[in-house]
This record gives structure tokens, sequence and C-alpha cells, in this order.
């Protein structure tokens, strides 16, 4: 309950909606419940007397009142549900960019833990629960206990034992309905389970296909298939067994119980000494209690939806209550490009250090290039200069400022980044070029493209600049994406270029290709490259040589070589 | 909407003992259902007229408690044979659909979508349980019992007053079918906005080091809300025709009973039925609204089956496109390709163009060139997975489209350019290549192919589960598995297809001093983008728009002048020249 007091703002925001859309739902029960009411008025005034002795006309006027209720039953029901359902997509709407936008600002340090899926679910899917416990779970809930109360309310009012009657099977049919919802939610659990294997076992079949075929291994994987194809077919039929036991048969014969005691109940009452009931009141007590079961029944089939939408309540609630990163500092205006690294340590997770005492100085122009074994620490050095991250000791300036005391964005402002698995936006390639900056016009972004050499994949695409790529460039070779995240930094102009060289899994070609673009792109400005061929940074200014976080040889291409130590060694062994 | 019952009747007719019970039993339970509003009619009817007994009382409550007793017991049978039967017809179309799979070749698999035949044997299958399931009861139970309380009301009450009530009901099932159509249509366009809305999410999300690294996050911002917005008016669409089922239901349904009680006073007045007769009728009305619905929906089950039948089905009638009749049987492996040429199925050009090569038992012949220049497709064709093109591609003197394929693939090692594993253990997927080989066969394997270091330290050794429920692998490892589960077979041809393009120099120079020297009198072949794992072939092909530009061994191509040379002078220099 803590999560549905917690969701309340997003509820307030729309309050007059909801309201209004509660007071239909209440009139709408009202409606329903007194149709039966003029149909008993109508058995027991005019119908009762019998053969001969009913005049017509009065009953065409209940009639006519029968119906004209029921028109206003009908509207309310309608915009009820229109009010409530708009209500409802407002606030969720409103819920979902204000974790969109929240996600934008969180640290980068929390996507390291989280995989991209489940912070999609939490803006998408979880929202999207949440939306049917606004729109119609609760609305749903209300006039479900509305009606029942209502109805046991009249039914108390009309005739005192029936009503008892009615309160003692309300408790009966909610242990009936948690218990069910239980089992077969446990053996649903399984079932879907055993469903998503077998799924996952023909997805894996037609992929892997070739291999499964060249190896004559068809015969083994029908067979492993065949028995969990046969245990899938045994758990759901256990489930349909159970299901046919306990669902909604027993459901009805828990109601056709009901009736049996009410036949009981009205001749008792006649042979006892009362008196007997009349006809409006019998036909009343049946039509209220055809009516008062499917309530119940409905919050039943409701319940496992509620707890899903309040586990997604809690899952986005958790979201939104994460630290966002602090957006404070001053304006930075005028960068030169130069950028020093001073004593600085730095670790991931407060035990460990994968920086350690990290000094570089980079003057405006220079290249510098990270060379190291995997976690070395070359990605922790571009983390910090980017400041996805802050260092845990020592400073890095950017001219003479302390970054720490400069705001993020506008430090960003200043660099452009080529990650080694170049990422692709759904978009024209345009788009791909300038992003969402209007500052940078087609022309510009043409003469990126060119510049970079990317002239021919624009020729082989339909619409030139324009063409809408697939999504995450998935028509693209690596080479060609590559060339579109050059093009892109180039465009931006900035005054220091962060480049993640793709590793060695490319053809030659392509990499001639790529070399030439950075070349490019690196031009007069303070470029750092993480590099993993020694063969495309003999002419960096220094080569900074990383082991365990800490750096090892400091220099140009040519001292590291005279220094004979890990750098000759590691060059040696690449030129084969 | 019988269109699916003909296409399903194979099924029926194999089971046509549990059909028969399921209409049985179904029957049992209408008759059974009708009889409690009689017994509340009567008992009425005999209060008001003052005839009621403590005999007559218990005589009733007797019935009615035999009625629940049998109604459980046959609504019990039905629904279990019937649900039971929907789910095994599922699993066999499943099973037969897997099997087909198994036997259709690559080609096929070019021309369709994994998506699309997923979906096939997921949501297709499940519309046709439905159909199959649901359908069959909507369809048995809306038609016979409806029938069923029409003619009690008829017979038992009266003919008049159920055709004047009934009139407006069947507006029930033409509302179910139209608006549960339209719904449907509008459902589907806003779950695709749903989709849109989720993938670019998933892109920010995915991208958020380089929106931030070029501040993008404000311009998402307003990105994510035009798509909420969206969304949430295709929504709303959806909500607005939905809004309609439940306002319209109660105004046909009022109109019925509006005119049973004002016919129905009539009839009392000229005493045709009496009192609780009418009550009881009341009571056959309500009952008739679930049918009336389900007629409706019935309809577009019936449908969605059918299509989802139908989509099922044309896989099914795929036949294989290679007639594979050949007989003759591979032993030493001599190839002769003969001016093969070679263009894929859907393809316009030919991908392969009068190549010639010989090759014997013992060599290794290596294949570069170009992204697209044909170099998987060589190979290919000694896979036998594609028909056959034009030349002779003779191994042994005998003509590949004579030789069994179960043989030939018998003799044949491929690890492939995809790196393809299964969800399984190490070792599972290694004995892939040969399930019965010894301990020291797959250690073997393991030392060939340079797994062994980094298989001390996965974490249950051999017994790592590897994809999505497992371990991740790197590439490199990934390809590794795949050589050695194809070194364990000790394969007469080895077809590395760019195999070592994820492994490091070191472990790349290993591996093929490992194949050089436990390969000496068997045939290797090797595609490559890095000219050192080729160095020592016998003979070397460069590839171009598939046809072979130069040939000859290392020493011969790098001394030459062509495409070879330059990459291998490149490859030296890194470029500095």
């Amino acid at each position: 309950m803590k999560e549905m007091v917690k969701l309340l703002p997003y509820i307030k925001q729309y309050k007059g909606m909801f309201a209004g859309g509660i007071l239909l739902m209440i009139c709408m029960v009202g409606f329903e419940l007194a149709g039966p009411l003029i149909a008993a008025a109508i058995l027991d005034r005019h119908i009762k007397l019998g053969a001969g002795n009913i005049v017509i006309q009065p009953i065409l006027y209940l009639i006519a009142l029968f119906l004209t209720i029921k028109l206003l039953h009908a509207l309310t029901s309608y915009f009820a549900q229109i009010v409530l359902v708009s209500a409802g997509t407002r606030a969720i709407q409103k819920m979902r960019l204000d974790v969109f936008k929240h996600v934008q600002n969180l640290p980068i340090r929390y996507f390291d833990n989280l995989p991209a899926g489940k912070v999609v679910a939490r803006i998408t899917n979880d929202t999207e629960s949440i939306l049917q416990l606004f729109a119609s779970v609760i609305p749903m809930f209300m006039v479900s206990i509305l009606t029942i109360f209502s109805i046991v309310g009249i039914v108390l009012y009309v005739h005192f034992w029936t009503g008892i009657v009615m309160l003692v099977f309300i408790p009966i049919v909610i242990i009936w309905g948690v218990l069910y919802k239980k089992y077969s939610n446990d053996n649903n659990h399984i079932k879907r389970e055993r469903n998503s294997d077998m799924n996952a076992m023909i997805n894996e079949s037609i992929n892997g296909m070739p291999i499964i075929q060249v190896f004559n291994r068809e015969d083994q994987i029908k067979d492993e298939f065949e028995k969990i194809n046969d245990e899938y077919y045994d758990s759901a039929k256990g489930l349909v067994k159970l299901e046919s036991l306990t669902g909604e048969n027993l459901a009805n014969t828990i109601r056709s119980l009901v009736f049996a005691i009410l036949v009981y109940i009205f001749a008792t009452t006649f042979l006892g000494d009362t008196g007997a009931l009349t006809v409006g009141i019998m036909y009343l007590l049946v039509d209220y209690i055809t009516r008062f079961f499917n309530p119940l029944f409905n919050i039943i089939s409701q319940l496992s939806i509620f707890e899903q939408a309040r586990v997604a309540a809690d899952k986005v609630l958790e979201m939104l209550d994460a630290e966002p990163e602090v957006k404070e500092g001053q304006t930075l205006n005028k960068f030169n490009g130069n950028i020093s690294f001073r004593n600085v340590n730095f670790s991931y997770d407060g035990k460990r250090d994968v920086l350690k005492n990290i000094n570089i100085d980079a003057v405006q122009g220079d290249t510098i290039a990270l060379v190291g074994h995997t976690g070395s620490g070359k990605s922790s050095i571009i983390n910090l200069l980017m400041r996805f991250y802050d260092p845990n000791h020592g400073a890095i300036y950017f001219d003479e400022h302390d970054t720490k005391e400069i705001d993020k964005q506008s430090l960003r402002q200043f660099m452009s980044i080529v990650l080694q698995d170049s990422f692709i936006y759904s978009g024209t390639l345009l788009y791909n070029v300038r992003l969402n900056n209007e500052n940078i016009t087609e022309e510009e972004a043409l003469k990126a493209l060119e510049d970079v050499g990317a002239a021919p994949l624009m020729a082989r695409l339909p619409d030139g600049i324009h063409s809408e790529l697939a999504e995450r460039g998935a028509t693209l070779s690596l080479g060609e994406r590559q060339l579109i995240s050059f093009a892109r930094a180039l465009a931006f102009n900035p005054k220091v270029l962060v480049l993640d060289e793709a590793t060695s899994n490319i053809d030659s070609e392509t990499e001639q290709l790529i070399q030439y673009a950075m070349d490019v792109v690196s031009k007069d400005r303070t470029t750092f490259i993480i590099a993993h061929r020694l063969s495309t940074i003999q002419h960096a200014d220094q080569i900074i040589l990383l082991e365990n976080g800490e750096i090892k040889e400091q220099g140009n291409h040519e001292e590291l070589i005279e220094l004979g130590q890990n750098y000759s060694k590691m060059y040696e062994m690449q030129m084969g | 909407m019988l269109d699916y019952i003909r296409k399903i009747s194979w099924y029926i007719f194999s089971n046509k003992k549990r059909y028969t019970l399921i209409v049985l039993f179904l029957l049992i339970a209408n008759v059974m259902d009708i009889i409690p509003p009689q017994l509340i009619g009567r008992t009425i009817d005999l209060i008001n007229n003052g005839e009621m007994t403590e005999t007559i009382m218990w005589n009733i409550l007797l019935i009615f408690a035999a009625v629940i007793v049998l109604t459980y017991v046959v609504s019990y049978w039905w629904g279990y044979l019937l649900f039971e039967g929907a789910i095994k017809i599922e699993s066999i179309i499943r099973s037969r659909l897997m099997r087909k799979f198994l036997l259709l070749s690559p080609g096929f698999y070019e021309r369709s979508k994994t998506g699309d035949l997923m979906a096939k044997a997921t949501n297709d299958l499940r519309t046709v349980n439905m159909a199959t399931g649901f359908g069959i009861i909507t369809l048995l139970d809306s038609t016979t019992f409806l029938l069923t309380i029409i003619l009690v009301m008829g017979f038992t009450i009266s003919w008049q007053l159920t055709f004047f009530a009934l009139l407006p009901l069947p507006l029930l099932a033409i509302i179910e079918q139209r608006l549960g159509r339209m719904i449907n249509k509008r459902h589907k366009s806003s779950q695709e906005a749903f989709g849109v809305m989720n993938d670019a999410v998933l892109e920010v999300v995915e991208g958020v080091r380089l929106t931030r690294s070029y501040v993008q996050e404000d311009a998402e911002n307003r990105r994510f809300h035009s798509l909420t917005e969206n969304y949430l008016n295709k929504f709303m669409k959806v909500e607005k025709l939905d809004a309609f089922f439940q306002p319209l239901t109660i105004i046909v349904v009022s109109s019925s009973i509006a005119i049973s009680f004002g016919y129905g006073a009539v009839l009392v007045n000229n005493g045709i039925i009496t009192v609780g007769e009418l009550i009881t009728f009341n009571v056959y009305l309500n009952m008739l609204i679930w049918p009336m619905f389900a007629l409706g929906m019935l309809f577009n089950i019936m449908e969605r089956g059918n299509a989802s039948y139908d989509r099922i089905q044309n896989v099914l009638d795929e036949t294989d496109d290679l007639n594979d009749i050949g007989e003759a049987v591979v032993k030493e492996t001599n190839f002769n390709f003969n001016e093969v040429t070679f263009k894929y199925p859907t393809a316009q050009h030919n991908s392969l163009e009068d190549i010639t090569i010989e090759l014997n038992r013992g060599e290794t012949l290596g294949i570069v060139g170009k992204t697209g220049s044909g170099k998987s497709t060589f190979i290919k064709q000694l896979l036998k997975i594609y028909p056959e093109g034009s030349g002779d591609l003779i191994i042994d003197g005998v003509n590949i489209s004579s030789l069994n394929r179960e043989k030939l693939r018998d003799k044949l090692g491929y690890v492939s350019q995809e790196n393809i594993l299964f969800s399984r253990t190490v070792r599972e997927n290694i004995m892939f290549g040969k399930p019965d080989a010894t301990e020291a066969e797959l250690t073997e394997a393991i030392k060939l192919s340079a797994f062994d270091e980094d298989l001390a330290r996965m974490p249950e050794g051999l017994e790592t589960l590897v994809g999505e429920k497992g371990v991740s692998l790197s590439g490199g490892q990934k390809q590794r598995i795949s050589i050695a589960r194809s070194l364990i077979k000790q394969p007469d041809i080895l077809i590395l297809d760019d195999a070592l393009s994820a492994v490091d120099a070191r472990t790349e120079t290993r591996i093929i001093n490992h194949i050089k020297d436990n390969r000496k009198d068997k045939t290797t072949i090797i595609i490559t983008h890095r000219l050192s794992a080729v160095h020592h072939a016998d003979k070397i092909i460069v590839l171009e728009n598939g046809k072979i530009v130069e040939s000859g061994t290392h020493q011969a191509l790098s001394n030459g002048s062509g495409w070879y040379s330059k990459q291998n002078d490149y490859f030296i220099t890194g470029g500095e020249s």
C-alpha cells in the first residue's frame, strides 16, 4: 500500500477527472440496481393479480421508466470508462516523462549494473501495468465492492435471512478465489517456463540450422525437442485438469448452491408463520443473487493484475528515487584544449583502485595514445575525461579549470567521442551526423561525411544523406558505421576528440578507411585514443602504456622502442 | 468458419471418441443448466398459488442437488477433454513444424525471416490452440445451448413470448463481431506505437554515453514526449471503442427484458402463462447473453485460427529444394572444381564464376579476398546445401550431385563465420561434433583449438553452461569452441570460414601450428582476412566478384603486384609506406 500512497501525486494532478469518473460510476451502480426494483414493482402491483385482472396501461409506464433508467445506466457506464481511462493515461504519461527525464540525469554508474532491457521495461512496460491499475483495476474494484454491498444491503432490508446467506458466501467465494489463483498461478508459472524453454530451443535451432545439418545432428535435435514438447504438453494438461476441476466449473456450482438455498428459504418462509414472500420480492432476490456473483468473480480475476501493478509501481518508484547527478558548477565559455590529469586515483566500487596516481599533460593539438591489456585502465581514463565518473583523488584540469567545478554539459560541449561499437540512431543519415543540433547545417554535415571518406556510402544509399538508416545501422558494415561516427565527431567541431578504436576484428581494407578518417578528424585537436593496434599510433605525441591502472611507460614511439620494455615487445609481436 | 473445422477434421476424426464424448457431455450439461430456473419458477408458482408443501419442497431440493452434482461432473469432463485436445493438437503441429525445420535447406532460411518462423511456432500455434479449444466449445455451446434454451422457452413457456423477447438479442452477436474486429485493428496500431516508443527508449538507454557526450538530453526528452503522445492517442482510440461494449449490451438486454415484461403481462392476463413461468423466462433471457456474445466472438476466433493454420501449413507444405538422391560415398577427398558457376536462388548475379581448381588429399587451400567476393559461397558448394550451379564439382572422380549428402557431411568439419553455439554446456557443445567421443579425444580437441587456458578459468570447467542462460563468452572463445567442435571429428576435410577473426595473433599462430602438425594427411580449407593464417597453405586463391583473380603460394603471390602483395605489404608496415 506504501506504493499506492506514492502514486497519489500523479492522481492528484487529474483529481477532477478521477473524481468525476468515480461519481459517474456510483451513479452507474445505482441505475443498475434500480432495474430489478422496477421489475419487482411490475410483478407485485400488476402481474401477480393473475389472469383477467391485469391492467396493461400502468405497466407500460413502468416499462418506460425501466428503459429510461437503463439508458442512463448505459450512458454513465460509457462516460465513466472514458473519463477514467483518459485521466489514467494522462497521469501515466506524466509519470513516463518523469521517469525518462530522471533516467537522463542518472549517473552513468547506474547503468553499469542494470541491463538496458530492464531500464526500458521500467519506463514503458511497468508504467503500462500501472495504467491498468488506474484505468481499469481500481475502478473495477470500486464498482464491484459498491455493487456487492449495495445488493447485500437491499437484500438484508428486503429479506434478512437471504442477506445473511449472501454474507456467508462472500468469504467462501473469496477463499476459493485466492486458493484457486494461487494454485493456477504456480502451475502457470511452470508451464510458461517450459514454454519459453521450448521456444528458445526452436529459435536456437533455426539460427543454428547450418551447423545442425552439416554435422548430421537432425535426429538428435528432433529427439531432444520431442522430449521438451512432451514435457510442456504434460504440464499444460495438468493445468487443464486443475482448471476444469476448480475453475469456473466450481464457481458455477457455488452459485447453484445459493439458488438451492434460496428455494429452501422461499418454501420454508411460506410454510412458516411469517407469511409468504410476494412474487416481486422473490424475483428481486433471484435477480440480485445473479448480479451478486459477477463482481465477486471479477475482483478475484483481477487480483493478479493488481499484484503485478503493485510490483511494477514499486520498481518505477525505486527508479525515481535513485539519486540523480548534481547539476551545478560554472559554465565553461572558452577552452583552448589543454588537459592535465594530476595524481588521479579512481575506483568504481570504492574498494579496488582501477587508476593509480595518473599524471598526463596534453597540450592543445596533442595526440595521446593509451595502450595496455584489457582491464589496464584505458577506458577508465576516457570515462573520467568525459566526466561519466569523477576521480576519487587528484584532479583533472581543462586549461586552468578543475573539472569538478565546471558544469558537465558545458564541459562536454567541447568534446566529441567515437566509441568502439559505433552507435547508430534510427533516423536519417543526416540526423545521425548532426543529431538534434540545428546549428550544424546540412552542408556542414555533408562536408563532414565527405571529409571522412563516406562519399561512396552516400552514393550507395537510395536518398543520399536523407536515407533512413536501419535500426542500429543493421544494414551497414562495421566500417561504414565507424565512418558515420567520425563524421558526427567532425561536424560538432570539438576541441577535444576521444576515440575508442575498433578492435582487431576488421579486415585490412576497412582498417585503411578508418585510419584515414581518424587522421582527418584528429587534425589540430587534442585527441585521446585507445589503441588496439600499435601500427595506428606511431605518430602520436605521447604513448601511455598502462598496466593494472598505473602508467608504466610514457613517451613517443621512438623513445619507447628505444626503452626496449613492454611496448617494444608488444610492437614486435604485432608486426609478426 | 467451417473452413477451419474442415482443416482440422483430420484431428477430430482421429479422436472420434473424444469428440463424441465432448458433444454428449456438453448436451447433458446444457439440459442440466436449464433445470434450476425451472425449479425456481415452479417454486414461485407453487408459493404464489399457495400449493407448496414440505414434501414438494424436499423433492425440488433433491432434484436441485442431483442437478448440481451431475452438472459439476459432466462439465469437468467436457472441459478437460476439449482443452486437453486443444493442447494436444498444438503439440502435434509444433512437432511437425520442428521436423520440417530440420529438413529444410538454407535456401528456405534465406527466404524467410527467423522472426516470422518463430511467430508461426509460437503465436500462430497459440491461435490454433485457441480456435480448437475455445473456438470449438464456443461453436458447440453457442449453437446447442442457444437452441436448447430457445426450445425450452418455446415448449415450456410460450413461443410468442420467446419470439418477441429474443428479437433484439442477435444484435449482441453482431456488436461483438464488428466491434471486436475494429478494436483488434486499432489495438494493432496502438501496439505498434508502443513498440516505436519502446525502441526509442532502448536506443536512448543503450546510447546513453553518446547522448550525454553530445549533450542531447533535452532533445531526447522532447522526442520522447511526442512518442508518448502518439501512443496515448492511439491507445485512447482503442478505449473509445472498447467503452461501447458495456452500454450497448445494457441497451440490447434491457430491451429484451422490457418486451418480456410488457408482452408477458398480456400473456399472464390471458392465462397463457403463469407468473412463475415469466420469472423463469427472465432467468433464461439472462442465460442467453453469454452464448450471443460467444457467437460474435466465434467468427473472429475462427477467422484468426484459419489464417494461422494456413500460415503454418505453408511451411509444412514446403519441399526441400535439394533432391538428395546421391548414393556414392567419398573416400579420398580429392577435389576438382571445373568451371563451377553458381547463383543464389534469390540473387540476380552469379556469386561464383568459372571456378576451376584442384585440391588433393593432404593439401591446404587458403582463400582470401574482399568482403562479398564469394569466399563463403565457394565453400558452401562443398557442404551440399544449395542446388548445384553449372560446371562440375568432382570429388574422388564422382560428381557431387551423385554423392550421398549425409555421408559427405560425415567427412566434413565446418566452422562457420557466425559463431553458432547452443545453450548447453561447453562439453555438449564440443561433443556436438562427435557424440561418442572419448574423454581423451575431447581433451585433445580442446588443446588443438587453444581453448585449454580459457577452460581452466571457467567457473565449472567443461560443465559450464554457455548461451543466454549461462556465461557469456567472448567472440574469440566462441570461435575456439566451434573449432574444437569440428576438430573432435577428425574430419577428412576441415573448413574454417573466417574462423579466427576474433582471436589474437598469438592464439592464431598456436591454432594454425596445431592444424599444420595434426592434419598433414588431410584436406584443410581456410578463409581469412588476415594473411598470416594462410602463409603455410599449399595453394592460395584470391577471389574478386566470384572469380579467381590470383592464385599461387604465399611466396609467389607476395612477390607479385596484385591485391595479395598490396595487402601483405600493408599488413607488415601498418600502412606506413
